[in-house]
């Protein structure tokens, strides 16, 4: 008992010291030329499924659930964010080399064929971000003839 | 107790520093480069003219190697990690498929770039930038996915052999039914196929269409 009323006061003091801790926002209005909306031709069903369900974490620009303030969610979101954008960035696809594209447009398609992306962590909070059947059909189909094209 | 906060305080300005240095770092490397491809049908892309003998769309996929290759041994290390992933791979060992892909990670950081001419640099520069990446993937994956990216990893490592050269004997063959039934080649040290795409159960699907050296 008398450990507990260390701990918690302890925990709480480590809870509110974290809140000072800042997280890098990722967050941009500017769409960039290299973005794939302006690097492709894009059919706006597709593009709108892309913003959706993938921007968020493959852009330079997210949409922030009110919780993303409290640490240490921001935390483990800057970390999502990082790695999502490193894997393949929207805002940036303009600028890889056609090799690059080809390969990543490829991943795409897969990642989602197999269920792996959207993320379902990320589509229990986010349920529009859903992929129904009909949309992975409608994307893979038109991702692999892009990829066919370049 | 005021103590701990002290320590949180001066913990808390330290990150502060920490990250605000990290943006910059990044946000200078974040520049958009001046490629645009808005146009996408790719057909003034130089580097595929000689594969214009080869109608097929798949064929755009790799660069074409000519029968006797330079000799050069500086590409001998990727190659040698590239073929430990394929073996592994043709054994089903995504444990070797692994190991293999480190080999390659640690190849590419040794290879000596300073013997590269302006106009090989460019294109070897992108060949590591995605095969590095391969093979970070591989490092990491179960084995479907290993396997994946092993595709690309053979284009790239196709395309090395065409810009740079080997003294080694390869073979270049392909499998019709990987690549999502579009076909995909692999490299290899012998002549007899043994199918990496999908390990034993097609190990002898394929066949050899080119010998290097």
């Amino acid at each position: 008992m008398k450990l507990l009323k260390k701990i918690v006061p302890f925990l709480l003091v480590v809870f509110v010291g974290i809140q000072f801790i800042p997280t890098k926002r990722n967050q941009s209005t500017e769409v960039l030329e290299t973005d794939f909306s302006k690097t492709f031709t894009v059919p706006a069903n597709i593009q709108n499924m892309f913003e959706k369900s993938c921007y968020d974490c493959h852009s330079n620009n997210t949409n922030y659930p009110w919780y993303n303030k409290i640490q240490p969610i921001s935390w483990l979101l800057e970390n999502h964010i990082k790695e999502g954008k490193k894997e393949f960035n929207f805002s940036e696809f303009g600028a890889y080399s056609k090799r690059k594209q080809k390969n990543k447009l490829k991943s795409l398609a897969s990642q989602i064929r197999d269920n792996e992306m959207p993320m379902e962590s990320y589509t229990l909070i986010h349920s529009d971000a859903k992929l129904s059947d009909s949309d992975k059909e409608q994307i893979i189909v038109w991702v692999n003839k892009l990829r066919d094209s370049l | 107790m005021k103590k701990s906060i002290y320590v949180l305080a001066l913990s808390a300005l330290f990150f502060t520093a920490c990250k605000t240095d990290k943006k910059q770092a990044e946000s200078n490397s974040m520049q958009p480069s001046e490629m645009n491809m808005k146009e996408a049908d790719g057909h003034d892309h130089g580097d595929h003219d000689h594969d214009a003998t080869m109608g097929e769309d798949s064929s755009k996929e790799e660069r074409n190697i000519d029968a006797t290759t330079q000799k050069n041994s500086a590409t001998s290390a990727i190659i040698d990690s590239y073929l430990q992933i394929k073996n592994a791979l043709v054994e089903d060992s995504k444990e070797g498929a692994a190991k293999g892909g480190t080999m390659m990670l640690t190849a590419f950081a040794d290879f000596d770039m300073s013997q590269l001419n302006e106009s090989q640099h460019k294109e070897y520069m992108e060949i590591l930038d995605d095969a590095k990446e391969q093979a970070e993937h591989i490092v990491k994956s179960p084995i479907d996915h290993q396997r994946e990216h092993f595709e690309n990893l053979s284009v790239d490592v196709n395309d090395l052999i065409a810009l740079l050269g080997t003294d080694k004997t390869l073979y270049q063959s392909k499998c019709p039914m990987a690549g999502e039934g579009k076909g995909a080649i692999w490299l290899s040290e012998y002549k007899e196929i043994k199918n990496p795409f999908f390990g034993s159960k097609m190990i002898s699907c394929g066949s050899v269409e080119k010998q290097i050296n």
